[in-house]
């Protein structure tokens, strides 16, 4: 036995330990504090419903110009479509409100969702490779949105949006040294 | 004979016959619907100008076939280190090969093949699942001496030249799994009821509206017509529906054992250098790598009847590398034993994965799942029943079945449904009356999502999403404490170790 042992690469037995990890003590995911998106992206959110709104508004006045039976329902459609743009710019607030995200030492969490808390986890050396995306109305404020790829296909991918160019430059130097050192 | 395959050079003269088959098969595939309608109308059709046509369309396949094979040509350039195929008759298409990228030679013998006395080589490179050469037919002398240039040239820059070649051509000729043709009859009749059933709908569709289209003759009114005489007698309208469930399950189970007859014949699985070689198929043999390094998630499933057999099927998803074109690769490995089960499982896990600690989804899973299949669609009955009265009294007495089969489903699959969690492995069990178990380990997990109803808060349950490269495995409704615990504990060992999900 001893001599079928010797044939092995010694171990730097003092360096090595193998102990039951407490899964109670691991730091939990769950009570990172999360960082909200930038303040200006709720005016982004706000202008694409305005456009929504005016799309909805130009259909309406439209159809009710050409289509002559339709008349009689002239307020309820007005109604209707109050409502909707009112759920529309309720929900918006709240998926807004909650979106978060935080990078710790070894992973980047991202937490959003409407009726449902959805927080995602993608540690870094699962991260294939980082963009970052300038739509046209974010840019006038000045914000990115963050898109983080893995191998998992779309449903594992996370895209963080309104964040200041600057720091958007700066996570995604910070993520790519992250790469780098995993690799 | 010309051992250094440098200049261009055709497949064997035989193989204008394989093209010949070939190109019919695939005018056959596309124009099926058209041959149909010609059985059909067969009386109908003036005779001389039938005969006339087909003996044109045989001249012009034939025609094809020869230009094909004239044009098809292949050859090793020395100087490029690359394998080149040309081919096409008014496209043509070079596919050139570099030599250090081909990871597998296959030599295969389809049922047309095997008639005629040729044979196939099949060319894969390391980043694709699909085959990039392929030679339909060269006699067998002349394949494995290409075969073994081949490989000789592709690991010049390796180590172990000689070694893995003679390994390889060793190792070949004793598949370690068969599986025979009884096992394939047993999975036949045991599996894929709803495939099946789909399939036949479907062809059942596109050939009435094929005929109709072309006779002017609709197939389903003639039905009508009969239907509606056997209204008045409702016993005789039982027993017609009865029949025809009869018949139409026979016929059901009768496609199924021949597709999968067809589809698996010979299904032969070999080991080589760590990884499984899979080859099988009656008409057009396919040949697979599987890596086991590659594979993502690891599925077993059976159900009463295929336990009773003892056979089982297994799905095995690899990683498709790198592109983003998410074409997930699905294999499947029909008709095991538990034996081969444990033989494959322990080549790509290198132990048999073990069930650890259970998670049990909450009653309100089976709750949700009744309200979506039973509740709704019998709001909907409801409303329909108010406006059509005749038609919902008719089928009135069909909804006490329908609730109580799909209730029976979906208690099976609510008691079903379970997540095993073992240090090294990650089971899930689910389905009703399939039972599948998807097999992953910790370190292929790419991402993990965890999400939370705001109402399931209070209660302390919610849902885990582990995202792999191979796709997602998901479990609802789960205790949220313990879910959270072992997402911290999976975050911690992928973040500690620097393992290889791929």
């Amino acid at each position: 036995m001893a001599c079928h042992l010797a044939g092995f690469k010694k171990l730097p037995m003092e360096n090595f330990t193998n102990d039951t990890i407490d899964t109670t003590q691991l730091p939990k995911f769950e009570q990172v504090p999360m960082s909200g998106l930038h303040r200006s992206y709720w005016k982004v959110i706000l202008i694409n419903i305005a456009i929504l709104l005016i799309v909805f508004c130009a259909v309406y006045v439209f159809t009710f110009a050409y289509i002559e039976e339709l008349d009689q329902y002239h307020t309820e459609t007005a109604v209707g479509l109050a409502i909707l743009m009112f759920l529309i710019t309720v929900f918006s607030r709240i998926g807004y409100k909650k979106k978060g995200f935080a990078f710790r030492e070894h992973d980047v969490l991202f937490r959003h969702g409407v009726i449902a808390t959805n927080t995602m986890v993608i540690p870094y050396n699962r991260i294939q490779h980082v963009a970052l995306h300038e739509g046209l109305i974010p840019r006038l404020f000045g914000l990115v949105k963050i898109e983080i790829f893995t191998a998992g296909g779309h449903s594992s991918d996370i895209e963080i949006p309104g964040i200041e160019k600057m720091q958007a430059q700066n996570i995604k130097q910070l993520l790519m040294g992250k790469i780098q050192k995993e690799l | 004979m010309q051992s250094y395959f440098n200049e261009p050079q055709r497949q064997s003269s035989i193989g204008v016959l394989v093209m010949f088959l070939d190109t019919m098969r695939h005018y056959a595939k596309a124009l099926w619907p058209v041959l149909l309608i010609w059985v059909f109308k067969f009386d109908e059709l003036n005779k001389p100008y039938l005969f006339l046509g087909i003996a044109a369309v045989f001249i012009l396949i034939a025609i094809i076939a020869y230009l094909r094979y004239r044009n098809f040509t292949y050859y090793l350039d020395y100087e490029n280190d690359e394998f080149v195929i040309n081919e096409g008759i008014f496209n043509k298409t070079k596919t050139a090969i570099q030599l250090d990228k081909i990871q597998q030679v296959n030599i295969n013998q389809s049922l047309i093949q095997k008639i005629i006395g040729v044979y196939a080589l099949d060319v894969d490179t390391a980043g694709s699942n699909n085959k990039e050469g392929e030679i339909k037919a060269i006699s067998h002398p002349i394949a494995v001496e290409l075969k073994a240039r081949l490989l000789d040239n592709s690991s010049r820059n390796r180590v172990a030249l000689h070694n893995s070649t003679t390994e390889i051509l060793s190792e070949e000729n004793t598949p370690f799994i068969k599986i025979s043709l009884l096992s394939l009859l047993k999975v036949g009749i045991t599996s894929n009821y709803i495939k099946s059933f789909s399939l036949l709908l479907f062809f059942f569709f596109t050939a009435s509206e094929n005929i109709n289209k072309l006779t002017g003759r609709d197939v389903f009114e003639q039905k009508n017509i009969n239907n509606i005489d056997d209204y008045v007698n409702q016993n005789a309208l039982i027993t017609v529906f009865l029949i025809g469930l009869v018949s139409l399950f026979i016929i059901v189970l009768m496609i199924n054992l021949v597709r999968i007859v067809f589809r698996y014949f010979d299904y032969k699985i070999t080991k080589q250098k760590g990884s499984l070689l899979l080859s099988y198929g009656l008409l057009n043999t396919k040949n697979t790598i599987i890596k086991p390094e590659k594979v993502q998630i690891t599925g077993v499933s059976r159900n009463y009847f295929q336990k009773k057999m003892n056979i089982l099927e297994i799905k095995i998803k690899q990683a498709t590398s790198g592109s983003k074109e998410e074409r997930k690769s699905v294999i499947d490995i029909p008709g095991c034993n538990e034996f081969e089960r444990d033989e494959i499982l322990k080549l790509l896990f290198h132990q048999i994965p073990q069930k650890g600690v259970m998670l049990t989804p909450n009653f309100r899973k089976l709750g949700f799942a009744l309200f979506l299949t039973i509740g709704l669609p019998l709001i909907g009955f409801y409303f329909f029943e108010k406006y059509n009265p005749e038609v919902g009294m008719a089928v009135n007495y069909l909804i006490p079945i329908y609730v109580i089969f799909v209730g029976v489903v979906q208690f099976f699959k609510f008691r079903n449904y379970r997540l095993f969690i073992h240090d090294d492995f990650i089971i899930k069990q689910s389905g009703a009356w399939d039972i599948s178990n998807e097999i992953i380990e910790p370190s292929k997990i790419q991402a993990i999502t965890t999400s939370q109803l705001f109402w399931h808060k209070s209660i302390g349950i919610g849902t885990l999403t582990l995202h792999t490269a191979g796709g997602n495995i998901a479990f609802q409704l789960g205790n949220f404490e313990t879910i959270k615990q072992y997402v911290n504990l999976w975050l911690y060992e992928i973040e500690t170790s620097d393992s290889n999900w791929m």
